[in-house]
């Protein structure tokens, strides 16, 4: 019998070229730019893609086990937690509330990134800039899916949690952080990275993730700080080729360098917008508070972010435009959010409510420069006339900003009295904005977002209505006919909090009785 | 209006699309924006499909009453001393005259300010408060 040579087992770096860029070899029946036809079109130049960096240096049947392990761990705790009726350990029903923001508004963009990154990973013609992407794209397909499945365990539980992704499609407040995605996955595959692994990823990710993962520890939601927990690891990853990203295209060519700079402004901006939604569930929605968005504001983008543009300084990239203006926002802009979901929290699927007096002091003294002068009057305001059971909803419909698509709520900076209004004309028609930096993210691309899916403006113009309802004539009640076409049953799925069925079954099941206050 | 860096999008192909919120698809009628400056207890300003010959005193007798009356504040305007603006000016409305007639057009913006009811310096029962 013959013996067998052993096979040499390759060291780990050689190992890693071979199984990934070793993989990719240039077309010769085809052009190499027909079949890569993407990544040339947006003015970036590339002249070598070797000098491209993996600071990983992960292959897939790695990938495939560490996945796997954590995967076992996640589910091991989803399962006793369900086991245990882990519900019931929260600090207080409101609690739920951010979980359902979570669930709408942030796992569909987990999904939206899964298909964004296989994209790029498809487009890009470098072979170590695809992995990363192709591996990326894995792992936002896996956080949707724990997301998904961590608080499937509080959909039999809570209403608001049952239709995500219709939802995702159709509801105004939606519309939001939907045009954010869909925005930067319709762009080239370097303006999705600067966009989704840079702006938001590296720049401004501790800001969505921090708060709702210690916002479920505070609040005793032991399963979403797994699923947290789970993802983190991917996050890092995501975050380091979001910088290698920015780095490689600003050493290759210096004519580079002007282009990302005007994405980084764009996406900053669009990235600090959509955080708004954050903001207010960190000073609102946490019964238990971890600490205020601009406590969080100042540790994560302030000081983090003040030194990665000190580092980017020597690329001749400067911080983005909007910064000293996302900076004055941070005593203003959770306020505003929560106002907005107040008097549209019957046209939404989650449900708000005034804070309790000791939460109103909390408030006081995080933001001492604010809270007291611009917003309690109103919120006590609105307390008096829920305790004399006429709780204000508001029964119109907002304006909104061409490119955000959040209503116009945001202030001038400078003065929070007055609303911030830019116009611009464009083909003979007029566009606002909530500020400059929206507006002139319009004016770079006009034909693109001339094009927005404005929620208010599809309601007026008919399309969001059930088919059984003539769009020019929706009867008495148009806003009803919104919701039943929302799939959004008022009163249950939305409301004030203490009027709703998620605070009566709560105390219900704790023994707790009340009398449940009419929802109007 | 910069128009020195207008619309410098590269694309892969020729990308003409139609404006989704042209004024021929809302049923005749323009949508107008309406804010009733420093008085943020409704979030954000309004936005109500008009039809183009309302006449703006029916604007200031139904309309606003209807999108504004439940602030505390309401029925004290004062509306021979409310000051009006569009976008970029100051403008004296004629109660008779419609929107049309005014000049103005779809997607329109119309504030007005009342100098005496300054929502952010508001007082109701003896309470000051700020909305």
């Amino acid at each position: 019998m013959d013996t067998r040579a052993k096979k040499k087992k390759l060291g780990l770096k050689k190992r890693y070229t071979t199984m990934t860029r070793d993989l990719s070899w240039d077309t010769t029946y085809q052009d190499m730019d027909k079949v890569f036809p993407y990544d040339k079109y947006e003015g970036i130049k590339i002249h070598d893609w070797d000098k491209w960096e993996d600071p990983f240096r992960l292959t897939m049947d790695a990938y495939w086990k560490y996945q796997g392990e954590k995967d076992k761990k996640l589910y091991a705790v989803i399962d006793a937690f369900a086991q245990n009726n882990g519900h019931m350990g929260i600090s207080d029903a409101r609690y739920v509330n951010a979980l359902k923001l979570f669930i709408q508004g942030v796992s569909p963009l987990e999904y939206y990134a899964h298909r964004g990154f296989a994209h790029a990973g498809r487009h890009f013609t470098g072979a170590g800039v695809r992995v990363a992407s192709q591996m990326q794209s894995i792992d936002e397909l896996r956080h949707y899916q724990t997301q998904a499945h961590t608080i499937s365990h509080y959909n039999r539980h809570f209403n608001g949690m049952h239709d995500n992704i219709k939802w995702f499609d159709r509801m105004w407040y939606l519309a939001v952080p939907k045009s954010f995605f869909e925005d930067a996955f319709s762009g080239g595959p370097f303006e999705f990275l600067t966009a989704v692994s840079f702006s938001f990823e590296y720049v401004l990710t501790n800001l969505l993730f921090v708060p709702f993962m210690s916002g479920a520890a505070h609040n005793g939601d032991m399963a979403t700080v797994t699923f947290g927990f789970s993802a983190q690891s991917d996050e890092s990853r995501h975050m380091t080729l979001g910088i290698e990203c920015i780095k490689f295209m600003l050493e290759q060519d210096p004519d580079n360098v002007p282009i990302v700079q005007r994405w980084i402004d764009k996406w900053f901006w669009r990235g600090y917008r959509l955080l708004s939604l954050v903001a207010m569930m960190q000073d609102y929605m946490l019964p238990k508070r971890v600490m205020s968005w601009k406590e969080a504001w100042e540790m994560y983008a302030e000081s983090n972010g003040g030194a990665l543009f000190k580092d980017l300084a020597r690329y001749g990239i400067r911080p983005p435009k909007g910064w000293e203006d996302a900076c004055e926002g941070k005593h203003h802009i959770s306020h505003q959010a929560w106002g907005t979901f107040y008097q549209y929290s019957h046209a939404a699927a989650f449900h708000t409510w005034i804070p309790k007096p000791d939460e109103m002091d909390w408030l006081s003294k995080k933001y001492p420069e604010s809270f007291d002068k611009h917003y309690r009057g109103r919120l006590e305001h609105w307390g008096n006339l829920q305790q004399r059971d006429e709780r204000w909803f508001n029964q119109h419909l907002p304006m909104l900003c061409q490119i955000c698509q959040i209503p116009m709520v945001f202030t001038e900076p400078g003065d929070p009295t007055q609303i911030s209004f830019h116009e611009t004309q464009y083909e003979g028609a007029k566009y606002h904005f909530c500020s400059g930096h929206c507006k002139e993210i319009f004016h770079h691309e006009p034909r693109k977002y001339v094009q927005s899916w404005l929620p208010v403006h599809q309601i007026y113009q008919g399309a969001c209505y059930p088919e059984d309802i003539n769009p020019e004539s929706p009867g008495d009640s148009p806003v009803r006919e919104v919701l039943r076409y929302y799939g959004v049953v008022g009163g249950q799925d939305n409301g004030d909090f203490n009027a709703s069925q998620d605070r009566s079954n709560f105390d219900a099941w704790l023994g707790k009785n009340h009398p449940q206050e009419a929802n109007k | 209006m910069n128009a020195v860096n207008m619309d410098c999008m590269p694309t892969i192909g020729d990308y003409q699309f139609p404006a989704r919120d042209s004024e021929d698809k809302f049923f005749g009628n323009w949508l107008i924006y309406l804010c009733w400056d420093n008085h943020l207890m409704y979030c954000a300003p309004f936005c109500v499909p008009l039809p183009t010959n309302l006449p703006f005193g029916a604007l200031v007798r139904d309309v606003l009453p209807m999108l504004f009356g439940e602030h505390p504040e309401f029925e004290q305007i004062d509306w021979q001393r409310v000051r009006w603006s569009d976008s970029s000016d100051e403008f004296l409305p004629d109660f008779g005259k419609s929107l049309a007639q005014h000049g103005f057009g779809h997607k329109t913006l119309i504030r007005f300010k009342t100098p005496a009811l300054e929502g952010s310096r508001g007082h109701i029962d003896n309470k000051q408060l700020a909305f």
